[in-house]
């Protein structure tokens, strides 16, 4: 691997992107810890799924949890080297340590719902499932590989595509008014991830766009093909989530919608037709990264209060 | 993907047609379309309303016990324990026959899906496995009449009309539990003292406990409790302080939940000179400790007007010890006013201080806010200066709008009472704006909403809580809210904030005030009997009517005259404040307190009502409850027509809403819960003026603060209406 040593310190007055800046600044706003959402007011709700049900939420989860250990040891910091400005060393380091949130998090939700038993299970199943250990064998990869570029195209479609498979499952739950606290955890993920995938996806394309017409062309079809191949896997696993409840038809439409959200991130044209992308709209509407919900007392912490900016008062201020 | 057929009906409710829709479309799915934009960028608010129909046809419809007669449907109901016999009893069946004909007559349809989502999740009643809805909307209006009015034929037939019109609307709890026969209580809110005692602090959670159970939310003051390292039988560092008291408070609340229905709620107070405020703000923290972090507990802070000044000179301000206070002037700190004792407590050497500066404890103060949206606050000396009535008041609700007095509880060795204090309850209901204008008698509207509330507080006994039950016996404590003020602004097309709208509001509230206060001077007279204490309120001497048979009050702008006109709703003049002040002071009013501005949620969606009176948080709300899941809820009367006097309240601004707020506050006994909003690109110090405004304009309470932040661009949701700005 190339690495290139930045010895300058890090000035932040001084902002060669000023999409670092933006982001950063809406990354530590975003900043959250897994013990802000009570979690355990789900427990009720969680007895009273089916078994299949709940079997099915945490291998879902565990799935989840899988990506983000990816993405926080491996992924995030595979990008670091390549990093155009020390800002943007700045902001993966803040990626990388939210991807270990989130996968901390998921244990918070198993903790405080499920016993021990069902816990081993589930991890155990995640070293065998065929297609989530492809997943991540085609992920890490890529990761390991020696193009930056394609490094970041990997780590896009990892944030932006092969997350959403998983993050359907708690969007469906809250829309059937189940797991509403754990949904909301989910969302605060869903808006940390959804500034990550774009963010990857734009200094990609920075990259690109300076790239000669054949390397382009490369990167373009590589693109595709790496999405084809992480899509066909996709598909499998989904179905075998999903089949149980009848779902997978309607996770594979979330699919594709993120499919060319993913590619829409990289600067590329949609893939999967507008028909095929039927996203049932209780989980589209869910999806809404912004911070417009309203929540009562009775219901838990919701999700879209922020870290404010502190500013002092003038004495102006207190003239009365 | 299959087609299905459904009828379509219009506003009113009426078949029009048939639509295919995808029988794919869940009523859920119907209803989220309301969030995204249609073809052509168009608002899909029908979608909404085939949501409402489809819920009907597959859920609603289907999982109703069908009777053939009301009279098999009462007989069932009340032999399997669903209906209160006793509430049955009180009329002949005739009487009920009719008054059921009257409520079908008025042809309700929900006009949002939420509406009718919220109504059978929540309110009506099922059997007992929970599967099948035995009430339909009318039914519940007729139990929730027969109930109040206890045998008064004339009374439950007002009720009927007025519920089913929309024009007033009983609290969650009342509307939820009347004439069933396994039911919580009729009253949702309660305030309870804490005294710097081990017996009441136990039996604050003792009682935090009961009244959870049986579904109210409970606000606790902390104030009195003695702090951090405060001396326990003068062996000094001995006391924990108030915040092991809030995790006590808290995993109490979440015990304690109403049949698994809803967590408990629960607030504490705690005054801005208490030693331990800091600590008690840093719970909210996102990154405290789990040892001190407190989650689900609201909290509020009581700001006297010394903390404002000493802020304005930026100087440093003094905690008191409540321990020393407390030894020094006999009575706890939180019935003394820290203003007024402030200089005498800062030279007192028996008293223990420390200092912190001023300003930084506002600032604290709102960066909270941006991460939690608490504290509350509440201005002390504004709520005092206002309170007609004798005593002292220092501490709100959970929603921050009861502000009554109160006075201590004492305790004998074995824990039972030496003397039982007066502690609060209070019921609510809220009358819609819209509604009452249009029916034109806010006169009757306004006695109508009296007499329920009043008979709620007459039903209402809580055993477990002496103080609350003896409380409530004295005092007869109501509060009349008012909701969908944005809603009818925006359907006679005015801006939320202007000079018209606040216009409107003052006169509104002074309309309204006068009526309250006749219906209940009228039951006074009726029941020859007032609240307790009232010879020593400024109603008995005659101090509060000064404002009003003082000065004119009437509208200054030609639109709120014109709205007034039209509706043909009448003003009071001075005359009639001057007969009714001196019949008051003749004879008195029931209640010692009479109006209250909730925040309203669940009601005005099942009303069909902007909340409270606030501007909208959004065109198309986004809900989300527990038992609910995500709900989008579309502000009602929404259109292309009204759609620019729909601005949200991060669009309107704090300042505005502060002055309508004002307006209204002006003639409300109590409090109203005002929530300010403001746009993330907000700093602190835009929260902490928007506080100054709020002290500066007489506002009383500031409920919470709300934060919105849009999402980054290039990361939204194609198409997603609440994303717009």
């Amino acid at each position: 691997m190339a690495t290139k040593l930045i010895t300058r310190p890090i000035n932040w007055n001084k902002i060669e992107d000023s999409v670092d800046l933006d982001v950063w600044n809406r990354l530590t706003q975003n900043f959250w810890m897994p013990e802000k959402v009570p979690i355990s007011n789900d427990v009720q709700s969680w007895e009273n799924l089916r078994p299949h049900e709940q079997k099915l939420t945490m291998h879902v989860f565990t799935g989840l949890t899988m990506l983000d250990t990816i993405q926080g040891t491996v992924g995030s910091m595979s990008l670091m080297p390549d990093a155009r400005t020390p800002h943007e060393e700045a902001v993966i380091t803040n990626i990388a340590f939210m991807e270990s949130v989130h996968a901390k998090s998921y244990s918070s939700v198993f903790s405080t719902l499920c016993s021990t038993n069902d816990i081993d299970e589930a991890f155990r199943w995640s070293e065998d499932n065929p297609y989530l250990q492809k997943k991540a064998e085609i992920i890490l990869g890529y990761y390991r590989g020696d193009d930056p570029l394609k490094r970041k195209v990997a780590s896009t479609l990892l944030e932006s595509f092969l997350f959403y498979s998983g993050f359907y499952l708690p969007m469906y739950w809250s829309s059937r008014a189940k797991l509403t606290n754990t949904a909301d955890l989910i969302r605060l993920i869903i808006r940390d991830e959804a500034i990550h995938g774009y963010y990857i996806g734009y200094k990609f394309q920075l990259g690109y766009n300076e790239s000669s017409t054949s390397r382009q062309e490369e990167l373009k079809s590589y693109t595709y093909d790496l999405l084809l191949e992480l899509y066909e896997n996709e598909v499998k696993y989904t179905a075998d989530l999903y089949d149980e409840i009848g779902l997978t038809h309607d996770v594979k439409q979330f699919l594709h919608y993120n499919g060319n959200k993913a590619l829409m991130n990289l600067g590329f044209d949609p893939l999967f037709p507008k028909d095929d992308c039927q996203v049932s709209p209780a989980i589209l509407s869910a999806l809404s990264p912004a911070s417009d919900e309203n929540h009562d007392f009775f219901s838990g912490s919701g999700s879209s209060y922020v870290i404010g900016k502190h500013e002092a008062t003038t004495d102006d201020d207190w003239n009365f | 993907m299959a087609n299905q057929l459904v009828e379509v009906a219009d506003d009113q409710g009426n078949l029009t047609g048939k639509q295919t829709i995808e029988s794919a479309m869940s009523y859920q799915d119907l209803n989220a379309m309301i969030n995204l934009w249609g073809p052509n960028q168009k608002l899909q608010l029908e979608k909404d309303k085939l949501a409402v129909r489809k819920y009907f046809l597959d859920h609603v419809n289907q999982n109703t016990v069908f009777f053939h007669s009301l009279e098999e449907r009462l007989d069932y109901l009340v032999e399997n324990e669903y209906y209160e016999k006793e509430v049955l009893d009180q009329y002949s069946f005739s009487f009920i026959e009719q008054l059921e004909k009257l409520a079908y007559s008025k042809k309700f349809r929900f006009e949002a899906f939420m509406g009718a989502y919220k109504f059978y999740t929540g309110y009506a009643l099922k059997t007992f496995d929970g599967t099948r809805y035995l009430e339909r909307f009318e039914d519940r209006v007729v139990m929730v009449a027969l109930t109040l009015a206890a045998g008064d034929e004339s009374m439950a037939t007002n009720l009927v009309e007025e519920i089913i019109s929309g024009r007033f609307q009983p609290a969650t709890p009342t509307f939820l539990n009347c004439g069933k026969k396994q039911r919580g209580e009729f009253v949702s809110c309660f305030l309870l003292r804490i005294e710097d005692n081990m017996e009441s602090i136990a039996r604050g959670i003792n009682s935090a406990l009961q009244l959870s159970k049986r579904g109210g939310g409970v606000a606790l003051s902390l104030s009195n409790v003695r702090e951090y390292g405060a001396p326990i039988k003068k062996i000094e560092g001995q006391s924990s302080g108030i915040i092991p008291v809030m995790k006590l408070l808290e995993d109490s609340f979440s015990y304690a939940n109403q049949l698994g229905a809803r967590q408990g709620a629960g607030a504490v107070y705690l005054n801005a000179h208490h030693p331990d405020i800091m600590r008690f703000l840093d719970t909210k923290r996102e990154n405290a400790d789990e040892k001190i972090r407190i989650k689900t507990l609201s909290i509020g802070v009581v700001v006297p007007d010394i903390t404002l000044e000493l802020a304005k000179n930026g100087e440093d301000m003094y905690l008191f010890s409540p321990y020393d206070v407390e030894k020094v002037y006999g009575v706890p700190f939180g019935d003394i006013s820290v203003t007024e004792k402030y200089s005498e407590m800062v030279d007192d050497p028996r008293i223990r201080k420390s200092k912190i500066k001023a300003r930084e404890l506002f600032e604290r103060i709102a960066e909270l806010q941006f991460e939690s949206g608490y504290p509350y606050v509440m201005y002390e000396d504004t709520v005092n200066a206002a309170n007609p009535i004798q005593g002292r008041i220092n501490m709100s609700n959970l929603c921050s709008e009861i502000l009554q007095v109160n006075t201590p509880t004492t305790y004998n060795a074995d824990l039972s009472y030496d003397d039982i204090g007066k502690d609060i309850s209070c019921n609510l209901g809220s009358m819609n704006i819209a509604m009452a204008m249009d029916g034109g008698d806010i006169a009757l509207t306004v006695e109508t909403s009296i007499r329920a509330l009043t008979a709620v507080s007459d039903m209402s006994n809580i055993e477990s809580v002496r103080s609350i039950s003896d409380g409530n016996h004295k005092s007869h404590a109501i509060g009349l809210g008012q909701m969908n003020l944005h809603g009818y602004l925006a359907r006679e097309k005015v801006h939320y904030g202007s000079e018209e709208s606040i216009d409107f509001t003052n006169i509104y509230f002074y309309t309204v005030v006068y009526h309250a206060i006749k219906a209940s001077n009228q039951i006074a007279i009726e029941r020859k009997s007032y609240f307790h204490n009232f010879e020593n309120s400024k109603y008995a001497s005659g101090e509060f009517f000064d404002k009003y048979t003082d000065q004119v009050w009437a509208p200054t702008t030609e639109k709120a005259k014109e709205l007034f006109a039209k509706a043909s709703v009448a003003i009071p003049t001075q005359e009639d404040w001057k007969a009714l002040k001196a019949s008051v002071m003749k004879h008195g009013i029931y209640n010692q307190n009479l109006q209250a501005v909730p925040p309203t949620g669940s009601i005005s969606y099942i009303n069909n009502s902007t909340s409270s009176i606030h501007p909208i948080a959004s065109r198309v709300e986004v809900r989300k409850e527990g038992k609910l899941g995500r709900v989008y809820y579309p502000a009602p009367f929404l259109s292309e027509e009204t759609w620019e006097y729909y601005e949200d309240a991060y669009e309107v601004g704090p300042d505005k809403i502060i002055d309508v707020y004002a307006a209204a506050t002006q003639h409300v006994d109590q409090g109203l819960s005002l929530t300010l909003f403001f746009k993330d690109t907000a700093t602190t110090r835009d929260v902490n003026r928007a506080q100054i405004y709020a002290w500066k304009k007489g506002i009383k309470t500031i409920y919470y603060i709300r934060i919105r932040q849009a999402a980054l661009e290039g990361t939204e949701v194609e198409n997603c209406v609440s994303c717009m700005l």
